[in-house]
């Protein structure tokens, strides 16, 4: 004879009764969440034409495969597996009960034949163990914690919960024991069975049955109705975070429209972020799902050197504002810090560790450009790069050189409208620093020696991506709009980068300013001149350990075409934190011009390289390239590091 | 009470010395134009006190109409109106006189601050001769100022230290920078409202000119050797150094 359900209880119809009132308890804490990021303003959209599947504003991919199967969570593998056992056993033990109710309900026949075997039996048994085990793992994570679980704020709460999910599972399994021990056998319920030849014999079994049948049920419903309220909510809401998150990497920050404030004056609406209220939904989801796991923490390289910024301290103290309803409490720059705001170099290392889809970089950007566009808060350096920026578009300040002189003894064509098919942009990064002036110079040789059609502006300015990363808009769209204006005069239709930063902005910002151009950044079109034979080179067989600039590597999926470029020169090495993961040199979000605290960032990332043995290092970003010789020089006074355009030029046959 | 900044525009006074032109012994006119160096701090000082005093804070300059365009920085930062004499003369005579007019026309001024020296000259006489013009004192080097009496405090920077000062009634203060009085970066609504604050243009008038004569102007050609220092131990890489600015003569 097959199962019978509620066998032992009387009125075991009650819990499902009872689960009501658990689901809209359920239900509340849900439209408490909805309340709460409902509160934000509308986002900024990406500026790029997207090809991904949607529905609505759900991106169907990163819902499945970031937010369901939670390709983050395995990074580090045995969190990963835990949860992938807890979730996953979970789900089918729950899918189990769903089942058992519908028979009681509807009688259908789940007790029998090999459903009854495999699935109710062997399968949720298994699905028990799964989940015991994945549970037992991350409760003893809580008890003997990381030191990123425990940094800044801790999710105390875990701990109960993951004890009562122990007790939940264990009673299910001694209720199964139980019950065989007194009815006989299940098919296929290979714990129960082992659980009830212990059993056997116990006295008062049916009472300690029925005991144990009530606290389970009600200990279900419990968590249920408490999931939302609990740091559990991440199982719902990090689905709903990953769907919603535009997919595309870095931080999308979008432009502003500065026409809408004209005539405004003092009246015009609120710039940035400056309290809770400033933020978009999407930045309030982001602090309601982010748990506090603190992987951020442990990628992010302001942390990591002994800074003031940690971004999952940064969300938590979000997720704080948030929760305690402080919307409107101007004290949130302050309580976070200016110097904590403008400590990030935006290298969005946290957005690719985080296991939940937070995008940390656009929160604190958005307080950064509080601080400058309303505040005229700025460390100091930066400001003096800032006002050069202002005043001579470009923000070296002190430079020892006029924006034509990287070009001294060179003959290099200026871009003709109707004639020329490249603009090689030459910006600020390679024209008024030395060591970064030879990049262009070989940009060059290279382009000429492969017949490529190429000029450049007469006068060459920055992309104002700078006065981007120090948070200030309104000078970025200035600049952005001149260089644009320019481009149409022009006819320029492809626009080849030697900086990273340059071909973010162009790709990223300036469609969004109305900008319409190709652009293809130095490695990838170093690698097709490779590849079409337009130049060749001689393979030193030298080991180059490969840098990645964070906003070609992570901000932009340019990987394999570097490494390509490398390996047609000698023999590429990777270090430990590569592609996706790479650690920032410390240029980023302005940062180049800062007084840095704490161990210095190139110092860290320029010993890593060292350590691989390489024989040289090679990047693909001219302030990569800078911070990288600057921090090199603490270890050797050997001139280790090149541009892949200055190894390409050098190993050019003729 | 009234506030006047004395505020010149002159060519980018950052361009590398490699890429320094001279046009008709001036500096060639391809140069980003700005604010002087100096006057951005009268200009941040002036703005402190308009917020500390609610006084009017008015930018007076002598120059080309196309300067206003960046006088209006200024107006950013917190100033009120522009007022811009039209003229092209380099001889602080002609300036001076031509401040003097403005100033006479507002009415007197209760505190006039100017960058200790212009960034394009570097002569620092202006300020001088148009306090001796209005009858007012002259406090040169001066790095803040508060209201007190009917008057002024005033400190002076000197070579050093610090000096305090009286000023029992009007003056013009020539101001030299610290950290206190960096020029601020305008908030973006402020460059906004900026765009609507008045600008009044008075054309020049005929002054007679100083008695001295430009012969000629000559750029310095620079030259660096660099010798790069050990740095493993700083304290030993700090002796070095010392011993080798002595053997060069530098100290
Ligand atoms: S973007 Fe980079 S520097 Fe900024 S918080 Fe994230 S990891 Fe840290
Ligand atoms: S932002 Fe993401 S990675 Fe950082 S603590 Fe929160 S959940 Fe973890």
């Amino acid at each position: 004879m097959g199962r019978v359900p509620y066998w032992n209880i009387s009125y075991g119809l009650l819990i499902d009764l009872l689960s009501l009132p658990a689901m809209a308890v359920f239900a509340y804490g849900i439209y408490g969440h909805w309340q709460r990021i409902k509160q934000g303003k509308a986002r900024i959209g990406p500026g790029m034409t997207l090809d991904a599947w949607k529905v609505g504003p759900v991106y169907l991919r990163a819902l499945l495969v970031k937010g369901i199967l939670g390709s983050r969570i395995y990074k580090k593998p045995c969190t990963g597996l835990a949860h992938a056992l807890l979730f996953w056993g979970m789900a089918a033990l729950s899918v189990g009960t769903v089942l058992v109710f519908l028979n009681v309900l509807f009688g259908l026949a789940v007790f029998s034949g090999g459903f009854n075997r495999w699935f109710m039996g062997f399968g949720l048994d298994l699905a028990g163990v799964a989940a015991l085990i994945g549970v037992l793992f991350l409760l003893a994570r809580r008890l003997f914690p990381p030191e990123r679980l425990t940094l800044f704020k801790t999710n105390s709460a875990f701990v109960p919960i993951e004890a009562a999910i122990v007790l939940l599972i264990a009673s299910g399994f001694v209720i199964e024991g139980l019950r065989i021990a007194l009815k006989g056998a299940d098919p296929g319920s290979f714990v129960g069975n082992w659980l009830a030849s212990l059993l056997v014999g116990v006295g008062a079994a049916p009472l300690i049955h029925q005991y144990l049948w009530w606290l389970h049920g009600l200990l279900a419903l419990s968590l249920i109705a408490y999931l939302p309220y609990s740091p559990l909510a991440h199982l719902l809401l990090a689905p709903v975070n990953a769907g919603l998150d535009i997919p595309i990497p870095g931080p999308k920050m979008g432009v502003i429209d500065f026409e809408a404030f004209d005539g405004e004056g003092e009246e015009a609406p609120c710039l940035g972020v400056g309290k809770m209220a400033d933020f978009s939904w999407k930045n309030l989801l982001d602090a309601s799902t982010c748990l506090q796991c603190g992987r951020c923490h442990e990628v992010c390289p302001a942390a990591q050197t002994g800074k003031s910024l940690s971004p999952k301290n940064v969300m938590g103290t979000l997720g704080d504002y948030l929760q305690q309803g402080k919307m409107d409490d101007d004290s949130l720059l302050d309580s976070i810090g200016s110097d904590t705001i403008y400590s990030c170099t935006t290298c969005s290392a946290c957005m690719e560790a985080c296991p939940v889809s937070v995008n940390q970089p656009n929160a604190i950007l958005k307080m950064r450009q509080h601080l400058l566009m309303e505040r005229s808060e700025i460390p100091e350096i930066m400001g003096q790069a800032h006002r050069s920026l202002e005043a001579r578009h470009h923000p070296f300040i002190g430079t020892g050189f006029g924006p034509n002189d990287w070009r001294k003894g060179l003959d290099v064509p200026i871009y003709r409208k109707d004639e020329t098919t490249y603009l090689l942009w030459i910006g600020c990064s390679v024209s008024y620093e030395e060591r970064t002036q030879n990049i262009a110079r070989s940009m060059v040789r290279i382009l000429k020696s492969a017949g490529v059609s190429f000029g450049i502006l007469e006068e060459n300015r920055c992309t104002g991506d700078p006065a981007k990363q120090m948070g200030n808009e309104f000078l970025f769209t200035e600049i952005a709009g001149q260089n644009i204006e320019e481009f149409a005069a022009l006819g320029v239709t492809k626009v080849i980068t030697m900086c990273p930063h340059c071909f973010n902005s162009f790709t990223r910002h300036y469609p969004l300013l109305g900008a319409s151009f190709e652009v293809v950044p130095h490695a990838v079109l170093l690698r097709e001149l490779i590849q079409s034979k337009a130049i060749k080179l001689a393979n030193s067989g030298a080991t180059i350990c490969y840098h990645d600039p964070c906003y070609l590597g992570r901000h932009n999926d340019v990987l394999a075409d570097p490494r390509e470029v490398v390996s047609s020169l000698g023999q590429l090495v990777e270090m430990p934190r590569r592609g996706c993961e790479s650690f920032c040199c410390g240029g980023g979000g302005g940062n180049y011009w800062t007084e840095e605290e704490g161990t210095r960032i190139n110092q860290t990332r320029a010993k890593e390289a060292m350590d691989t043995g390489a024989s040289l290092i090679a990047t693909a970003c001219p302030f990569c390239l800078l911070m990288l010789t600057d921090g090199l020089k603490k270890y050797t006074e050997n001139a280790m590091i090149q541009d892949i355009a200055e190894l390409v030029c050098n190993q050019m046959e003729a | 009470m009234q506030i006047v900044v004395l505020t010149k525009v002159v060519p980018d006074y950052e361009v590398p010395s490699a890429d320094f032109e001279l046009v008709e012994d001036r500096a060639h006119p391809r140069y980003t134009r700005m604010i002087g160096l100096y006057d951005e701090n009268a200009v941040e000082l002036g703005v402190q006190l308009k917020e500390k005093l609610s006084a009017e804070l008015v930018i007076l300059s002598y120059g080309v109409s196309d300067d206003v365009q960046f006088l209006r920085k200024a107006l950013a930062m917190g100033a009120d109106k522009i007022v811009l004499v039209e003229g092209t003369s380099d001889d602080p005579y002609v300036i001076a006189a031509n401040l003097k007019m403005a100033v006479d026309k507002m009415g007197g001024a209760d505190l006039i601050l100017a960058g200790r020296q212009s960034s394009d000259m570097d002569r620092g006489v202006v300020h001088g001769l148009l306090a001796g013009m209005l009858d007012y004192p002259f406090i040169p080097q001066a790095c803040s100022a508060e209201q007190a009496d009917g008057g002024w405090k005033v400190a002076q920077i000197t070579e050093t230290g610090k000096r305090l000062l009286k000023l029992s009634g009007r003056g013009v203060l020539s101001i030299t920078s610290i950290p206190e009085n960096v020029p601020r970066i305008p908030a973006v609504k402020a460059i906004f409202a900026a765009k609507k604050k008045p600008v009044e243009k008075l054309p020049e008038i005929a002054a007679a000119r100083m008695n001295v004569r430009e012969l000629s102007v000559r750029i310095p050609k620079m030259e660096s050797v660099c010798e790069l220092l050990p740095a493993e131990d700083l304290e030993d890489t700090a002796r070095v150094l010392l011993r080798r600015l002595k053997e060069e003569r530098y100290l």
